[in-house]
């Protein structure tokens, strides 16, 4: 035997290690494919499919330009409104939360209690808040906002206790030692570093919203969702044209800009 | 048997990289291209194995027009010819006999190529091109975790899996310390002699270049002003390739070995 | 522009010396931010009064949800499993597709220009549509059920993979790629074996954080039919049955809180 077949009898075998993870991954393949049945697709869907891509390629471009309370127009901004407001509630919100949940601050446990709270309120579905929240402002815009608000904080809060945590705490000392009061060392010693970062976690957040709120009609909470599932539940497929082209263009519009502004923060 | 016949290339942002390149070239020479950065030197060795092409002129390697090869012929081409990089170009994520197997790739069967699983027979041609590099204990060490004279034998290693006629090195000494270049050139050398491989090499170390080569190609603005046995090259020669900088560049070549 | 508006304020120090000090911009962004506040509360008729009035009622469902009703609990692990498979498979074919589509918008592995700019608008498109909206017009297509629901999952995974992974592509170090294209390889080949090895911890990666917000997704699907526990809270909300959607509400966080738990378990090991 010569060092060439020692080596290559030495060779690692992690064949073992990949094959089981295949294996693994194969049967929750087979596993999921058992939640769905292709028996349900048949020639009307296909003619269903073709109807919505046509529909989509010639949108209704009365809607999309009149000026009216229905106009697609209108409604964005409605949407935009919603997804604005609804950060900052949920910006508010988030900060008390997320100075309860730094470990820097308050004590372990109370931090712990926190955390949990936050990942509750994180996993509940939007739209559950948006039908509990109905209840409490009726159907409209006004719902939309405070579902957008308690659906921000989870993220918001998450990236705020990231930065508060890395707070330099350097300076407060330097600020003690000149004789400050706890008011003036966070006014001139926590919230400028914090706030260009608050800043645009804010942004970030905004621009999912915009997301967020363009579903919450689907439940009566306001913004361009509640057309939009009406356009569809009538099969007036160049009105959903309309309505999703406006979308689109709005979110991607959206996120060029606070791409773009979020750049400029971090930069200082 | 390498033939460069009045072989011009103009980029096509207007910059003339070669001018008018006669050169012959014979199998298993080993061939030294030195000469100030930027005056065509690389452009020279890629136009060889078409990762350049040329503008004018003809180019035949064994008789074959590099200028009108295409596609898959250009590819079958290719894997005649070797090349070695100034940064190595290793996939450093992974081991280093993956790095080498990588030259059978282009012969394998599809199912092979999607899963990366090689052939017993390629797998000790490889840790065989390790061996002659003197690695073959690194085998199954990943590259990120070799020093840079090491990743270079392996990238040598991985040109001689491909059983070449010609390899080509781009400045494969210039990212190294003095002693592990002396110790890579080495491997250059006897890869020449023994195996009959020609060595076409771009070379920022006069002294090493003189002292490995057979020959040495000077090249200036894009011209060939020297051409010659090694032990030809005077002060003078060196003067005109460099145009007058010599001083200049000896005087940086002997800081930069002081402080290694 | 702002500068010229608003001149630099000029300091006169005792010793002579003139210091120019940029106007600050705060006050105008908060101005800016304070108006539009304004302006989109009155839009959506956001209005404390009401608020302090009624959110009272938001208590009182959660109370009602407290302590939840166990004995829903054995409804519950169907539609629960169906959530879970449902982002599992669409997670899975999604991840798949995002790999080729990635290769296609990647500029530095693919040449030409319009292959490039066709994925690259292709993925924006599919990004920007809410993952409800495609589920919706799914249920069209391939009717209730949560077939429509597994390719909404499936077309926000490609859309969301796709373009980390054409980002990771297009940074990562051609050395290698130059050296394969030298030995003979395609473009295709030398992806293959020079490129993919480098992004593949972050493209599994990045395909186990997409499956774990997929859950979270997968479970309000169920509200427009396409599949679910979607579907049950939709219901107990419609009944006003709180104790049971409290129910579902705590298992589904004890299910995202595992799945995230194990996911990330894997991706501190692929770093």
């Amino acid at each position: 035997m010569n060092s060439i077949d020692k080596q290559l009898a030495a060779a690692p075998r992690n064949q073992l290690y990949l094959g089981t993870i295949a294996i693994i991954l194969a049967a929750l393949f087979v596993w999921s494919m058992t939640a769905v049945s292709f028996n349900q697709i048949d020639q009307n869907s296909l003619k269903i499919a073709k109807n919505i891509v046509h529909g989509l390629t010639h949108p209704d471009t009365e809607l999309l330009f009149n000026v009216s309370k229905q106009s697609v127009l209108y409604l964005l901004l409605e949407t935009v409104a919603i997804a604005f407001l609804g950060t900052v509630v949920g910006a508010v919100l988030a900060v008390p939360l997320a100075f309860l949940a730094a470990s820097n601050i308050v004590p372990k446990p109370l931090s712990w209690l926190t955390r949990l709270l936050l990942i509750i309120i994180r996993t509940v579905p939007a739209l559950v808040y948006g039908l509990m929240l109905i209840r409490v402002t009726g159907p409209g815009a006004f719902a939309g906002v405070l579902t957008v608000g308690i659906t921000s904080i989870g993220m918001l809060a998450k990236l705020y206790v990231d930065a508060i945590e890395e707070l330099d705490t350097r300076v407060l000392e330097s600020m003690t030692s000149v004789g400050c009061t706890t008011f003036e060392k966070i006014r001139f010693g926590i919230i400028p570093q914090l706030m260009s970062t608050f800043l645009s976690v804010m942004i970030y957040r905004f621009d999912m919203n915009m997301r967020e709120a363009s579903i919450l009609g689907l439940v009566g909470a306001g913004g361009i969702g509640a057309p939009l599932i009406f356009a569809m539940r009538s099969y007036k497929w160049d009105q959903v044209g309309s309505i999703l082209i406006g979308l689109v263009v709005l979110i991607l519009m959206i996120e060029f800009f606070s791409n773009k502004i979020r750049a400029k923060l971090v930069r200082g | 048997m390498i033939q460069f016949m009045n072989v011009t290339k103009t980029y096509t942002n207007g910059t003339k990289a070669l001018s008018n390149i006669n050169l012959t070239i014979k199998q298993g020479e080993f061939v030294a291209v030195i000469g100030l950065s930027g005056a065509g030197k690389s452009t020279l060795i890629r136009c060889i194995n078409r990762i350049h092409d040329i503008s004018s002129g003809t180019l035949l390697v064994d008789e074959v027009d590099v200028a009108k090869l295409k596609g898959r012929h250009i590819r079958k081409f290719r894997r005649r010819i070797g090349m070695i990089f100034q940064s190595f170009n290793l996939v450093t994520r992974t081991t280093v006999i993956n790095n080498v197997l990588v030259s059978f790739v282009p012969g394998l069967p599809l199912w092979r190529k999607l899963t990366g699983i090689f052939h017993k027979e390629h797998k000790i041609k490889a840790l065989e091109a390790l061996d002659k590099v003197g690695i073959l204990d690194k085998a199954f060490v990943r590259v990120d975790q070799l020093s840079g004279g090491q990743q270079q034998r392996v990238a040598l290693a991985r040109t001689l899996a491909q059983n070449p006629d010609i390899i080509l090195a781009d400045e494969p000494i210039a990212s190294l310390d003095p002693v592990t270049a002396r110790i890579v050139m080495d491997d250059f050398q006897r890869i020449n002699k023994e195996m009959d491989i020609s060595v076409i090499m771009n070379i920022h170390h006069v002294e090493i270049a003189l002292e490995y080569a057979d020959r040495v190609i000077g090249i200036r603005k894009g011209e060939v002003v020297f051409d010659g046995e090694a032990s030809q090259v005077t002060q003078e020669i060196l003067q005109e390739i460099y145009g007058g900088k010599w001083e200049a560049e000896k005087a940086e070549m002997e800081e930069q070995a002081a402080y290694v | 522009m702002f500068d010229k508006l608003f001149p630099p304020k000029k300091m006169m120090l005792p010793g002579g010396k003139i210091v120019l000090q940029k106007r600050s911009r705060t006050p105008l962004v908060v101005l800016i931010l304070a108006v539009c506040t304004v302006l989109s509360a009155q839009f959506t008729n956001f209005s404390f009064p009401v608020l302090f009035d009624r959110i009272h009622e938001f208590f009182t469902i959660i109370n009602k949800m407290i302590p939840p009703d166990w004995g829903s609990l054995s409804g519950i692990w169907s539609p629960l499993l169906d959530t879970i498979k449902m982002s599992l498979l669409g997670s899975i074919i999604g991840a798949w597709i995002a790999l080729p589509v990635a290769v296609a918008a990647s500029s530095n592995i693919v040449q030409s220009r319009i292959v490039i700019i066709i994925s690259k608008a292709l993925l924006s498109l599919l990004r920007t549509l809410p993952t409800l909206v495609s589920a919706l017009i799914a249920t069209f297509v391939f009717g209730l059920g949560s077939m429509a629901g597994t390719v909404a999952i499936m077309l926000f995974t490609i859309s969301y993979v796709g373009k980390l992974l054409y980002e990771q592509i297009e940074n990562v170090d051609m050395g290698a790629f130059e050296a394969m294209e030298s030995l003979g390889m395609t473009r295709l080949e030398a992806f293959r074996f020079a490129v993919l090895p480098q992004v593949l911890p972050g493209y599994i990666s990045t395909s186990l954080y997409c499956f774990e917000g997929n859950v979270r997704y997968a479970a309000i699907l169920g509200l427009v039919g396409a599949g679910g526990i979607g579907l049950l809270i939709n219901e107990g909300l419609g009944w006003r049955d709180y104790p049971a959607v409290g129910m579902i509400i705590l298992v589904l966080i004890v299910t995202v809180y595992a799945i995230e738990r194990v996911s990330e378990h894997f991706r501190k090991k692929l770093i």
